[in-house]
């Protein structure tokens, strides 16, 4: 027999958090696939209600090494738009259903919002140097989430997921008959394609930290956690 | 050409406008939230939950917003299809349009034929709007031409079983509108931009105006109209030349 370790199983995410969470990464890919496909077939970003090749833009991706011509070729706006409204429609359930659900069972409360004390300066730089260190809480402080995550996960949740939803609605043209203030509120249409790429950037950068993370406190332990929910909690001491 | 739409008969008009209001109840009892085709599998789902919802919220037929002439984008993209080769196409560009006819046929009471000085011969509509390319690019332009309704009500009104209005174009487009889009005031068969005639590249000499629908849909190089109970026999019976070759229908989005 191995060595034994010291620890336990807890239970770490109910189940609608669990399915909830895979179908967003399905959902996710799929809608960040989708929305490149159409972007290379239009790559260039502007402000206020107009924009055309041609007009004064913000961003241009041939700047960045790939002339229009190239990212033409790669995108696929056919299949992007397809495929962009379908996942589009599947996310938005699926997070109505999973804020629904963990609003009335007060996940949110219970987990996300942080408790007096941990928005403190000195934590704050506390939690962030372990972070930075790259040290793996253990003990009962690997049983919730830290300050960073609960931060991370509550803007994702209630600020960027409405955002994308909103700045994507308000690029529709059907929006200019039903809510034309609703794309002024953006500054205009080409500003709020504009916003929902940034929207999508700072998305990827949170996928980019959340999965390195993962990697960083054991990977087969949290994935193994957001599938089964059982969750190895290793003790203080030195395994 | 059709001289009769010039002076059109009090009584016939009556009798049009009735149908046309017909159509409007008709549009309000038929399935406005379903595309003419529904996709197979889960992008059927999709596509009707995008057209019902926008149809649910656009249900009082409101307009898209009107800029001033102001906001008029200088340099107006001619995208897309800017020159058709069609060879009547080009007689007819060479003599500034003259020749131009756009028959309209199909379910309306008096199937005609309008020259462009007989369009320019009913009641215009003015509208200065953001046009939409599914693309990704938008600019501001003001397109004045005759409301779709106003022509359909000069040939004499639509049948009681109009479904659908096909348009047909010189650049081999086609592509079907159903009632609800056919009877908002704003979709109008423009013959000016920007208080001049329509330039070539921007759809010369008569171009669709559904306002509410991404660009492709606002066709170009207008050849005919044509009112239909069903799309089945037009192009792969999809309801379009785009929805016939995997897009959907809808364009709202």
């Amino acid at each position: 027999m191995a060595l034994k370790q010291s620890g336990n199983w807890i239970h770490r995410h109910n189940y609608n958090v669990r399915i909830c969470h895979w179908i967003n990464v399905l959902c996710f890919t799929y809608l960040l696939l989708s929305g490149i496909m159409m972007f290379l077939q239009f790559p260039e970003l502007y402000w206020g209600d107009v924009g055309f090749r041609g007009y004064e833009a913000i961003f241009k991706l041939s700047n960045w090494g790939l002339t229009w011509e190239e990212a033409d070729a790669l995108g696929n706006r056919q299949w992007g738009r397809n495929y962009h409204f379908l996942f589009a429609w599947i996310f938005l359930f699926n997070n109505l259903i999973y804020v629904g659900w963990n609003l009335r069972n007060q996940h949110f409360f219970k987990r996300m919002w942080p408790r007096r004390g941990e928005l403190h300066k000195d934590n704050l730089k506390e939690e962030l140097n372990q972070h930075l260190h790259l040290r793996v809480a253990k003990g009962d402080a690997a049983k919730k989430y830290n300050v960073f995550q609960k931060l991370s996960y509550l803007i994702v949740i209630f600020v960027l997921f409405p955002f994308m939803v909103i700045s994507g609605v308000a690029q529709m043209p059907a929006f200019t008959a039903i809510s034309p203030e609703l794309i002024d509120l953006f500054g205009g249409r080409q500003s709020a394609r504009t916003l929902h790429a940034i929207s999508t950037l700072l998305l990827v950068l949170f996928v980019v930290i959340h999965v390195f993370e993962v990697f960083v406190a054991g990977a087969t332990n949290h994935i193994r956690a957001m599938i089964t929910g059982k969750y190895y909690l290793p003790t203080k001491e030195k395994i | 050409m059709n001289k009769k739409t010039g002076t059109l008969s009090r009584r016939k008009f009556i009798a049009g406008a009735g149908a046309m209001s017909g159509v409007l109840l008709t549009g309000c009892e038929t399935d406005i939230y379903t595309p003419p085709e529904i996709r197979s599998g889960l992008m059927g789902v999709s596509d009707v939950l995008t057209m019902a919802s926008q149809r649910l919220l656009m249900s009082g037929q409101g307009l898209v917003k009107e800029y001033e002439t102001s906001d008029i984008t200088k340099d107006f993209p001619a995208w897309g299809r800017t020159n058709p080769e069609d060879e009547n196409y080009q007689q007819m560009a060479s003599t500034s349009f003259t020749d131009w006819n756009l028959s309209v046929g199909g379910l309306v009471n008096r199937p005609s034929s309008f020259s462009l000085q007989d369009l320019k011969r009913l009641p215009p509509r003015t509208q200065t709007t953001m046009h939409i390319c599914e693309q990704g690019w938008s600019a501001i332009a003001q397109w004045t031409g005759v409301p779709l309704t106003t022509l359909l009500e000069a040939a004499g009104g639509v049948k009681q079983e109009a479904r659908y209005v096909v348009i047909d174009t010189y650049d081999g487009w086609y592509d079907a509108y159903d009632m609800f889009d056919v009877v908002h005031p704003q979709t109008i068969l423009a013959y000016g931009m920007n208080g001049k005639d329509v330039p070539q590249g921007n759809g010369a000499p008569v171009r669709l105006r559904v306002e509410r629908h991404c660009g492709y849909r606002n066709l170009k190089f207008l050849k005919s109209v044509q009112v239909v109970a069903s799309v089945e026999d037009i192009g792969l019976g999809k309801g379009g030349l785009l929805s016939d070759y995997n897009w959907h229908w809808y364009a709202g989005a």
